[in-house]
């Protein structure tokens, strides 16, 4: 490895800081009072206060999962802080009434909020820590019937959506975190398209993490009801902590009739420093369900951040033709720890999923590729393609992939194909013989390999994960 | 789950009772193998009884096996003539024959002749008095017993199995056939019986082995075997293993594969038979370039389950790897496969590909496959590929247009998938023996 790359896959965080606001937060621990306390601060109706504490009475049952292939050191779940909010200040009319220190924050994030609204036609719905500061082209998005807002907002003024839909994807109590964030999640996006129609824009949700010690615990809801068509982007950035920071969110979505969601991620939170201090811990279930006749969900996620991802964004094929995809890059660098993939449940007929996995491992890191394919016996004509390719950069990291497939119908064809390569010194000569540097290379070749997932993801994002992918493996290869 | 498999108090009362009555195996050995029958039967009384919450067997439910009680086959000694087993003799292993008898060797059924000087070939009983010495530096050393219920069983059970010894250099011409047959129903309790088998290849030598499972009477049994094998440098050991045991009948296999450097393993795994089977194979690179090839074809029907977990461990440089596995599963069958490929921190320059083949012919049918890779190293060419799917329209319609049935094109698709596995056996005998059984399989479930 030469010094010069070395020194460029040592690059610090640059988002790392913390922006200094007053916080309106509880004190640690977690119980049953605290989850009152929660939802009372929300001002949350009863049913609502019943399934976080049916969920928390439920999670004290459970045990935390140890199938992962990471290692963390034992979580103190009453060491965090469940609640932090900016200190609520009168509803804003304008972004002009917004904090200017929270405006700074966003601009250094590169949150198209102010004259990139216009460049970038993108609709933002800010979570900072927990509470939706504010909402921007809702207006535009209310003229055709589209509710795109804050979960705390969503429980109050569209309260029957939010009870029909909550928890019908991911249960309560489907798995120790999931049953966590059921329990004590603060806020995040609720957003519900109805009948035929198409999202005139890509919705997109900045999530930020900044309080420190303040688990996330965001909760996203996605309805798409007969007909219609949205495109979501989800970002993260966080700023930079010693103490590991946990966070379990919850992702539904609800696919109708011939609807289609597109889901999008891109993950760059802190991960933690080369010695693989600090970092988050990203705790995530995302499920997808494809409730209607030819209904189509499409994961697309770049995780480049986190100390420890564990992520499995799913989809449950129930309806006749319909149709999943997931397409994932995953990078893990110095002591980052990645165990993502995806699960494709066939349960209707003629339904097909497709999976693109790349994984991408330097320094110390572990990268995993978990996959599960399922078709039950019911799933005539189900079809799938999974691909996961990894590449090893460095002697020391490493790459594994665990892919589950069950089939139960003989009209079924499942094809599962991986491979292992890496950086090799001879394509590295061959880029440095046509007089192309070495940093240059390793961000060619990486784009190559990962440029099957980049092309499903929204126009900025792909420009934003191109170069955060440069950026993150500079210097790693030598 | 290793940490509960270690847990304390979670004794199996079923297992336990498998175990053998330690006070009737005391004295049948030499000290060190009756310490090392303790200790196995130690494991046997404080390790659980494996089920599908414990991740390697999810897919795999020995439960049936829990509800049969069995009997030792060693106190069972049936009349066996050699009319009985011609049916599986070898011509190219006749003098080159071991029996076993529901486990215990049958000298009056067991050929050995004009076998160069070097090759031992023998019954581990009798080997114990000359080859003491050797045969406690193999024994049970490549299969850790341990965390595994079934494989401490065998261990606490050893008494006979089959020994072959091929010395430095020696080149074994004709084929080894290990001939484990079980009796079936001719006891009232079913029975059970643990083979066992060690190999030792030393440097530069050279053999092919057949281990081969069969029965005689159909009927409930159970087979609970373990083969250890270890390749000197550059040895050269060629491994066909046939599981062809009574439809009713539980088979539970280990083997265990240690390679060193410059040696060249080859195995052929094909399972037909038992009504339950599960073979776990583990197969470890211990020194550099190293080469394997693993064959599997498992072709099950009717309330049948295969299960193959194979582990190919790659822990030193230049090491190479090539693995096909084929299941076809038609009725109610349900094969598993799963296939860990382990590319070390020092393996370097590794390449491993691995490929599981599954076919599945019936909606009740069920398969499961897991191709694992867990790399450690950067500078690997590693691959593997799964697929799942039934007979090709487009191959029906091709065969069809040329005249065929499409029952016969159906059979004609399935055995050439199959035959692709049984066509590498290097015995021609065995080849034309097994091409019949599958074409008679195959036209049976039609």
């Amino acid at each position: 490895m030469s010094t010069a790359l070395e020194a460029l896959i040592n690059r610090p965080y640059e988002y790392g800081f913390v922006t200094d606001i007053e916080s309106d937060a509880i004190p640690k621990g977690l119980s049953e009072d605290v989850i009152r306390l929660i939802s009372k601060k929300k001002n949350e109706p009863d049913w609502l206060l019943e399934f976080r504490l049916s969920a928390y009475r439920h999670w004290l049952t459970m045990t935390e999962p140890v199938w992962a292939n990471v290692s963390h050191a034992k979580i103190d779940y009453q060491d965090i802080i469940y609640y932090s909010a900016p200190k609520p200040k009168k509803k804003l009319a304008s972004m002009d009434e917004v904090d200017p220190e929270l405006l700074r924050t966003f601009e250094k994030l590169g949150v198209p909020m102010h004259e990139r609204k216009m460049l970038a036609n993108v609709a933002v719905d800010v979570i900072f820590d927990s509470v939706s500061v504010t909402t921007t082209y809702k207006e535009k998005l209310a003229e055709v019937g589209i509710i795109f807002c804050s979960f705390s907002e969503a429980v109050q003024h569209h309260p029957e959506l939010v009870k029909q839909y909550l928890g019908s994807v991911v249960p309560s109590a489907d798995n120790f975190f999931a049953a966590l964030n059921s329990a004590v999640f603060t806020d995040g996006s609720f957003c519900y398209i109805p009948k035929n129609t198409k999202c005139p824009m890509d919705l997109s949700t900045y999530f930020r993490i900044n309080n420190a010690e303040s688990g996330q615990f965001e909760r996203t809801l996605i309805i798409a009801e007969e007909g219609s068509h949205v495109s979501y982007l989800e970002g993260c950035t966080a700023p930079r902590f010693d103490t590991n920071q946990l966070h379990a969110a919850v992702v539904e979505l609800v696919v109708l009739d011939n609807a289609e969601i597109k889901y999008s991620t891109v993950q760059n939170w802190y991960a933690g420093d080369e010695n693989g201090v600090g970092g988050i811990y990203n705790f995530v279930t995302k499920r997808g369900l494809c409730k209607g006749v030819n209904s189509k969900i499409s994961w697309t996620q770049v995780e480049t951040g986190s100390a420890i991802t564990w992520k499995y964004p799913s989809c449950v094929l129930l309806g006749d033709n319909s149709i999943g995809e997931f397409y994932s890059v995953a990078l893990t660098n110095h002591h980052q720890q990645a165990d993502t993939g995806t699960k494709m449940i066939h349960i209707g007929k003629n339904t097909r999923s497709r999976i693109v996995s790349k994984g991408i491992s330097a320094g110390q890191s572990n990268n995993s590729y978990r996959g599960l394919v399922k078709v039950s016996a019911k799933a005539d004509g189900a079809r799938n393609y999974s691909q996961c390719d990894s590449m090893l950069i460095g002697s020391a990291c490493g790459a594994h992939t665990f892919p589950y497939i069950e089939v139960m119908n003989s009209t079924a064809k499942v094809e599962h194909e991986a491979s292992t390569s890496r950086i090799g010194e001879d394509q590295m000569f061959y880029f440095a013989s046509r007089g192309i540097g070495g940093e240059e290379a390793v961000s060619m070749i990486i784009n190559g390999f990962c440029k099957e997932v980049f092309n499903h993801l929204p126009m900025e994002f792909a420009v934003e994960a191109t170069k955060l992918l440069g950026l993150k493996l500079e210097g790693s290869v030598g | 789950m290793s940490a509960v498999m270690k847990a304390p108090d979670v004794r199996d009362e079923y297992l336990a009772s498998l175990a053998p009555d330690t006070n009737a195996l005391a004295g049948a050995g030499s000290d060190w193998l009756n310490a090392l029958r303790a200790e196995a039967a130690a494991c046997v009384n404080s390790l659980p009884y494996p089920t599908t919450h414990d991740e390697e067997w999810r897919f795999t439910d020995f439960g049936l096996l829990r509800k049969t009680v069995f009997a030792s086959a060693a106190d069972i000694s049936p009349e066996v003539s050699l009319t009985d087993i011609a049916p599986f003799v070898l011509p190219e292993s006749a003098k080159s024959r071991l029996v076993f008898i529901n486990g215990i060797y049958a000298p009056h059924l067991s050929a050995g002749a004009n076998l160069p000087q070097g090759v031992v070939m023998s019954n581990l009983a009798a080997g114990l008095s000359s080859h003491d010495a050797v045969i406690r530096a193999h024994l049970a050393q490549q299969l850790n017993f341990h965390n595994e219920a079934f494989a401490a069983l065998n261990t606490s059970h050893i008494s006979d199995g089959a020994l072959v010894l091929i010395a430095k250099d020696t080149v074994c011409p004709a084929p080894i056939h290990l001939l484990f047959i079980a009796t079936g129903a001719t006891a009232d309790t079913p029975q059970a019986s643990y083979p066992r088998c060690l190999i030792i290849a030393e440097a530069g030598s050279t053999c092919a082995l057949i281990e081969d499972y069969v029965c005689l009477n159909s009927g409930v049994y159970f087979t609970d075997a373990v083969c250890e094998i270890t390749i000197g440098e550059n040895a050269v050991v060629e491994h066909t293993r046939l599981q062809r045991e009574s439809h009713s009948a539980f088979h539970m296999a280990y083997g265990a594969v240690a390679l060193a450097r410059g040696s060249n393993y080859t195995a052929h795994n094909i399972a037909f038979g038992a009504r339950i089977s599960r073979h776990d194979l583990r197969i470890t690179q211990n020194g550099e370039a190293a080469q394997c090839t693993l064959n599997g074809l498992a072709l099950i029907s009717g309330r049948q389950i295969a299960d193959t977990h194979t582990v190919m461990d790659h822990a030193q440089p230049n090491g190479q790897s090539t693995q096909l596995h084929k299941c076809i599963a038609d009725g109610g069958a349900h094969a598993v496969f799963n296939g860990k490929i382990f590319v070390r921190k020092d393996a370097q320059h590794t390449h491993a590909a691995q490929q599981s083949r599954n076919l599945l012919l019936s909606n009740k049918a069920r398969i499961d496959t897991k191709p694992q890779l867990e790399i450690f190293a950067d500078d690997v060419k590693c691959a593997h590929g799964a697929t799942v799917s039934q007979l090709e329209t487009e191959e029906m319609f091709y065969l069809n247009s040329r005249g065929l049935s499409p029952l016969t094109a159906r059979n004609l698709l399935i055995y050439a998938f199959a035959e692709e596995i049984v066509d590498r056996i290097p015995v021609t005998s065995l080849v034309k023996q097994l091409s019949k059984t599958l074409s008679e399989q195959i036209m049976e479930h039609t």
